[in-house]
């Protein structure tokens, strides 16, 4: 069978995109010259936001996203995603530094890496489900960790391993505007490539096993095969945004990769959307981008209220802390879907309104 | 040498084995997979403290007030976050858990200072020497109090008749429903009752180190001891904890202090491959 879709985008799909295309080429220009068009913009205007923040919000687009796709698209629940972006660290040390492979070959050995790690830690999936196979990401994540910690100490240090300047051919990337450049269409990339796959016949028989299994199974797909790919994709991704996340920090240790960095994931899909992956890239940059927006408030609060200021001062990341768990529990008391979920409800609002005589 | 990591494994592991028990209790009572379990043994150990040193109560008034405040936190949290998500997917409430720990661990932290705290209480202190096998009097009473408990808990469930109106609850929802069970009050009692197990090992695992947040870690541990046991099983909570609390100190001692979690979690992989129900809990059956 084979139905006509008319693919073409239309007028106002044209304009946003290059609306968008137009913020995002920007979007650098007016991070480094603190200036939007000549006019010279404060801090506080820009909402206390640095390229750094943004290259980070990037790097854990690609987390949440893979972390949406294998959670909210295949139905798998993983609380050890930080797992694979150690496995990344960890395969970008071993093949730059002690292989001297040059960096897009690094990437790739990661994400390679990233999906065998993948597909043995879905192995309990082929025979626990639901509450089990959750534990089981945990304990992955504890022995990947552990492996990690024990590469950490015998081939480097307590500070950690350390990262040199990645570079492509002779191009170093050394400054924030050249690792926006790599990162943006990464992200873009990515984005399009899981779209395209969730429009597949196996993207399609993923969305049937999550909502419902047995049924899956009932119409011919093989829904172990599919788990340990849905893991395989998911993890590999994770493992490259490791490697990237290990060479923009440039030095990591196994500290960095513990539950809680896992967490910060869920945290972000639940936020942006269980299932949908423009609902992921919001996630990860409300996420990154809020306690920057939060410690732009301190200077000028510090003066106004004693209590505020204690907060916003000396309990800073606490205070950080519990503003985004409380927006955790609040998303998932009041509003279940996350912003994607929020953005459509309002949608079909507007429509009402509009058809409404 | 190994009587004695024996011995503190074992007195260690009866602390596990009483979180774990609340842990079970309420697993059982709502299917709630609680990862704040860990956050409510941090709770126990700075209500203690506050009672203890702030409000410096005398001892038996500041085990009434720690139960009551332990037990009121469990039941306040069941209504206010756990109630509204219930028929919710596993992960939104998992999520909620951890969210909910790290909400309580960051106001723990603005209150009362992120560096920990002391904690002394006067529970008899010193060595007592067995052979060769040295048991401090801490480790001995933290055993004792965790035994009485489980065999408490474990008798109210089986001989009175709200124990036997909690089981019927956890058992089968709506049929408890049908009988006339108030099956709303059943699962607060269940959090309370959860809540404030965990917070008696609080108050001991928090005068045995040092009340902080870091305590969590250590309550976590409760996770692969009820799994290990079985999760819907009450007394393989209890040998689930013994078990993890030997196994870590024996790994520790044995092969290296950094290994202990990672032999537990391997355990943990290991049981959930072969014996995905645990040692003592029952084959669940799929229904279409």
């Amino acid at each position: 069978m084979n139905k006509t879709v008319n693919t073409v985008p239309n007028l106002s799909t044209w304009l946003w995109l290059l609306l968008w295309a137009a913020i995002l080429a920007y979007l650098p220009v007016l991070l480094t010259e603190r200036a939007f068009f000549g006019i010279a913009l404060t801090n506080k205007q820009l909402l206390n936001l640095g390229l750094t923040q943004i290259n980070l919000m990037l790097i854990s687009m690609l987390g949440a996203l893979s972390l949406n796709y294998l959670t909210g698209c295949a139905g798998l629940i993983s609380i050890g995603h930080a797992a694979f972006f150690a496995t990344g660290a960890m395969a970008a040390a071993i093949f730059d530094h002690q292989l001297g492979m040059p960096f897009p070959l690094v990437l790739l050995a990661a994400a390679l890496a990233g999906a065998l790690t993948g597909t043995l830690a879905g192995l309990p999936s082929l025979r626990v489900r639901g509450l089990y196979f959750v534990l089981s990401t945990l304990a992955v994540h504890y022995v990947v960790t552990y492996v990690f910690l024990e590469y950490q100490f015998k081939y480097f240090d307590v500070v950690g391993i350390p990262y040199a300047t990645p570079r492509i051919g002779a191009f170093e990337i050394n400054t924030p505007v050249r690792w926006y450049v790599l990162l943006l269409p990464l992200v873009i990339l990515v984005y399009l490539g899981l779209k395209a796959s969730l429009k597949s016949r196996e993207g399609r028989a993923m969305l049937a096993m999550r909502d419902h299994e047995l049924a899956a199974t009932a119409m011919g797909v093989d829904v172990r095969i599919l788990r340990l790919k849905a893991f395989g994709l998911s993890s590999a991704i994770a493992s490259v945004a490791g490697a990237l996340f290990a060479y923009y920090l440039s030095n990591v240790t196994s500290e960095a990769f513990n539950i809680n960095f896992a967490i910060q994931f869920i945290a972000m899909i639940i936020i942006g959307g269980m299932g949908s992956l423009p609902g992921a890239l919001v996630g990860a940059a409300i996420w990154l981008l809020l306690p920057s927006i939060i410690a732009g408030l301190s200077p000028d609060a510090s003066s106004e209220n004693e209590l505020l200021s204690r907060l916003l001062v000396e309990n800073r990341a606490q205070l950080v802390q519990l503003i985004f768990s409380v927006l955790v529990i609040v998303f998932l008391i009041f509003a279940p879907g996350g912003v994607a979920g929020l953005s459509t409800r309002l949608k079909n609002r507007w429509m009402a309104w509009r058809n409404s005589p | 040498m190994f009587e004695q990591v024996f011995f503190s494994g074992l007195a260690l592991g009866s602390i596990y084995g009483l979180v774990a028990l609340g842990f079970a209790v309420i697993f059982k009572a709502t299917d709630v997979f609680n990862f704040a379990q860990g956050m409510f043994v941090v709770c126990g150990a700075y209500f203690a403290v506050t009672a203890m040193s702030i409000l410096q109560l005398p001892f038996p008034l500041a085990i009434v007030f720690i139960v009551g405040a332990a037990a009121l936190l469990g039941v306040l949290i069941h209504m206010v976050l756990i109630q509204p998500l219930s028929g919710r997917p596993m992960l939104s409430v998992i999520m909620l858990t951890i969210a909910l720990s790290i909400s309580l661990r960051s106001i723990i932290e603005m209150v009362f200072g992120p560096q920990g705290r002391s904690l002394t209480t006067p529970l008899p202190t010193g060595v007592l020497m067995l052979g060769s096998v040295r048991i401090s009097y801490l480790h001995l009473t933290a055993a004792l109090v965790s035994w009485v408990c489980m065999a408490g808990f474990g008798l109210f469930f089986k001989f009175t008749s709200v124990g036997l109106l909690m089981r019927a609850s956890a058992d089968n929802h709506e049929a408890a429903v049908v009988s006339g069970v108030n099956v709303n009050t059943m699962n607060r009692l269940a959090w309370g009752i959860g809540s404030t197990l965990a917070a008696v090992g609080g108050l001991f695992l928090g005068q045995l180190q040092i009340a902080s947040t870091e305590l969590e870690g250590i309550g976590l541990l409760a996770l692969p001891a009820v799994v290990i046991g079985g999760m819907q099983s009450i007394p393989g909570a209890i040998v689930g904890g013994l078990l993890v609390g030997i196994i870590e100190q024996m790994a520790s001692t044995y092969i290296s202090p950094k290994s202990s979690d990672i032999v537990i979690y391997v355990l943990l992989l290991l049981i959930l491959m072969v014996r995905p129900w645990g040692l003592f809990g029952q084959r669940e059956l799929g229904r279409v």
